[in-house]
């Protein structure tokens, strides 16, 4: 009876310093392993983005067939929200309060991002590049968010002054998406053209379940506008350029990254997509950019599920990635999430695939400076059979 | 002037696809009283075999969409037997369930064996080449989808009119036991009503996938009949054409000079004020079951 107490005893301590030990550990972090969270649209109809976080696995899987990080492995956890904030939260939560995850990486969507967003910095977990060019992660600026993802705001911002500046055009409207991604458009462009004392001669907005586009184009040739801001998603994209072509309505069409998928958009728009100005945020599917080579060879070549395409979208989940891999590098065996902040908080220029990525302290006076890391774009152009053509260098907007 | 003129033919030209989707939800309904909600979603996975045997396999255009409308007819009919027909004490509500559930699946199917990428169909008739009527443009597919929108409600008014058949389907809706008593094979009937149903939805698919296909696509004409369908009083074929049409033009004029925002919705605040003032819909011949 006795021996049986001190058993129950015994184990009763064993446990509570079971768990003292376990909580003085750095969560998500193990001797052998790293897991990293990251939702993206799988179904649904943002789904088109899904390859961002396919393309942040299979760029993990070629970390850890090249060895790992510092001895230790990635585990990636990817789940589908089906671009739904409430999945988002959902999903994130389960991951969070089941496996525990170190950090997130990428993360399709501004609305699936905002939804998850306090709870995450709540719990000091960092996050480093959501898969969104929104304003609102960096205003407020946050200790643990880093962000990579060229803001929307300042794509309109190189557009219109491209158009402005080597077009000679002066009407300038845009179609934007009635949300958070749209509107950071709309507000780039008129401070880019108020800059130039000009004004939007059109802002329309598309819902995002809106088929037709007659009523819009209508109102884009009624406001005579010479160029067309594309701020919507790449399927209303094409709906608008192909019912311009059939209004006769021929402005010079200036997009938004998320439709500088160009093999992708001259196919679905019938070719009409040859002649559309983009900004992206990317080296050129078949540019000869070592690294992106290397990529395509060992993460794509090697670990891409069969019909995976080689398009921005794939590779963008690689861009936003690379700076969380190159923090976690720097932290060497010493893993923890304040190492890591300070950690990326010391990269600077650091250039993988996309721009330049720098960081600093975190400034709240300075959000810019210390949380958006990568603020240069520039701009291609769609060619015949989706070729490329580039128009400018990278541009670093102020 | 033009630009109203403009908002009308383009209001027309999207009121064809609607037209198409309601006519199909309007035989289902007619026949079975269920409101078939799978049928958007039944024409997508016949869209996407036809974009595969289009573009994987180099069949002709004729072939193809041939091929595409015998699918339709099996689908529509092997879904009715396979699944509707099995289902144990069926009543109105749990048949809608199980129409909504079948939707799921079918899109399912299609997301899973095709992939979320946006992709397009070759067709004959271009989406972005346009027929002009002075400063009004209207595009060349548009044009063919009214021509048959209106060709497929003929066909299908004098077909339920006339035909043995047709007149069968209408004895199906309006008392089962008496229909069965007369010799009408009613289980039949409604399968092949399902069939019917089924091609007419594709044809609607077929003409809207030039343009781009996705998993969802459908999922917009099939509310937007619906609601047409709703308005013209779901038995009306006519009626749900017009409401379609209706819709269509209402839709484009608002969008025009009131709110463009507000674009989409206005289609469901017009049923909501019908709903009010006439029950049964536009065209809708009152209807009393007796005990």
């Amino acid at each position: 009876m006795k021996m049986k107490r001190i058993l129950v005893v015994a184990a009763v301590v064993g446990m509570v310093f079971g768990i003292s030990l376990g909580a003085g550990a750095e969560q998500g972090v193990t001797d052998t392993e790293i897991h990293i969270g990251q939702w993206g649209p799988q179904t649904g109809p943002a789904a088109p983005w899904g390859s961002v976080a396919r393309g942040t696995g299979d760029y993990f899987k070629m970390i850890n067939a090249e060895g790992g990080i510092h001895g230790r492995k990635l585990v990636y956890h990817m789940f589908d929200d089906g671009y739904n904030p409430a999945k988002t939260k959902a999903g994130v939560k389960e991951l969070q309060e089941s496996i525990g995850m170190f950090a997130y990486t990428g993360g399709v969507g501004t609305a699936c991002g905002l939804s998850v967003v306090d709870y995450l910095m709540e719990r000091k977990i960092p996050w480093v590049g959501p898969s969104a060019g929104s304003l609102h992660w960096i205003e407020p600026p946050h200790k643990y968010l880093f962000a990579v993802y060229p803001l929307y705001y300042i794509e309109a911002k190189a557009l219109c002054r491209y158009a402005i500046k080597n077009l000679g055009t002066k009407r300038i409207a845009i179609a934007y998406q009635n949300d958070d991604y749209g509107k950071n458009g709309v507000k780039g462009a008129a401070e880019e053209l108020a800059s130039h004392g000009l004004k939007l001669v059109a802002e329309i907005p598309v819902e995002k379940s809106d088929t037709d586009m007659k009523p819009h184009v209508m109102k884009l040739k009624q406001a005579k506008a010479d160029a067309v801001l594309l701020w919507v998603t790449p399927i209303h994209a094409v709906r608008l350029v192909g019912t311009g072509h059939a209004m006769r309505f021929a402005p010079q069409w200036l997009s938004t990254s998320t439709c500088s998928d160009f093999p992708l958009m001259y196919k679905i728009s019938k070719g009409l997509w040859g002649g559309v100005i983009a900004a992206t945020f990317g080296e050129m599917p078949d540019a000869k950019d070592p690294l992106l080579m290397k990529y395509k060879k060992d993460a794509y070549g090697k670990f891409a599920a069969k019909g995976e395409r080689w398009g921005l979208f794939y590779y963008a989940g690689i861009i936003f990635s690379e700076p969380l891999i190159e923090g976690i590098k720097r932290c060497g065996r010493d893993l923890t999430r304040e190492r890591l902040v300070k950690e990326m908080e010391g990269i600077k220029n650091f250039k993988g695939i996309g721009g330049r990525i720098s960081y600093a302290p975190l400034d709240l006076a300075e959000p810019y400076k210390s949380r958006q890391g990568m603020k240069e774009v520039f701009l291609v152009k769609c060619l015949k059979d989706g070729k490329y053509e580039k128009l400018t260098d990278w541009m670093e907007i102020k | 002037m033009i630009g109203f003129m403009q908002a009308v033919a383009s209001g027309i030209a999207v009121g064809s696809s609607y037209a198409l989707m309601g006519l199909a939800m309007v035989i289902i309904y007619k026949t079975s009283e269920v409101v078939n909600f799978a049928q958007g979603e039944m024409a997508l996975l016949s869209c996407f075999l036809t974009y595969m045997a289009l573009e994987f396999y180099g069949f002709s255009f004729l072939a193809a969409f041939a091929g595409a409308l015998a699918f339709a007819a099996f689908l529509g009919g092997f879904l009715e037997f396979a699944v509707l027909r099995r289902a144990k004490e069926p009543n109105v509500l749990g048949m809608i369930i199980i129409t909504i559930g079948l939707e799921m699946i079918l899109l399912g199917i299609v997301s899973w064996k095709f992939g979320a990428d946006p992709k397009t169909m070759p067709f004959p008739v271009s989406p972005y080449d346009s027929v002009a009527i002075g400063e009004v443009f209207v595009s060349s597919l548009e044009v063919l989808t009214f021509i048959v929108a209106l060709t497929v409600m003929a066909v299908l008014f004098l077909f339920l009119r006339y035909s043995k058949l047709g007149v069968a389907m209408k004895a199906t809706q309006q008392n089962t036991v008496a229909a069965r008593l007369m010799g009408i094979r009613t289980n039949r009937i409604l399968m092949i009503t399902w069939g019917i149903s089924s091609v007419v939805g594709c044809l609607a698919g077929l003409l809207i996938s030039p343009i781009t296909m996705q998993p969802y696509m459908m999922w917009d004409p099939m509310l937007k009949g619906f609601a047409a369908a709703v308005m013209g009083g779901m038995t009306s074929l006519p009626g749900s054409v017009f409401g379609a049409y209706l819709i269509g033009i209402i839709e484009n004029l608002f969008g025009s000079y009131v709110s463009i925002e507000f674009k989409s919705v206005v289609a469901f605040a017009i049923i909501v004020l019908v709903l009010c003032i006439k029950p049964s819909g536009l065209f809708a011949r009152h209807y009393v079951k007796k005990v």
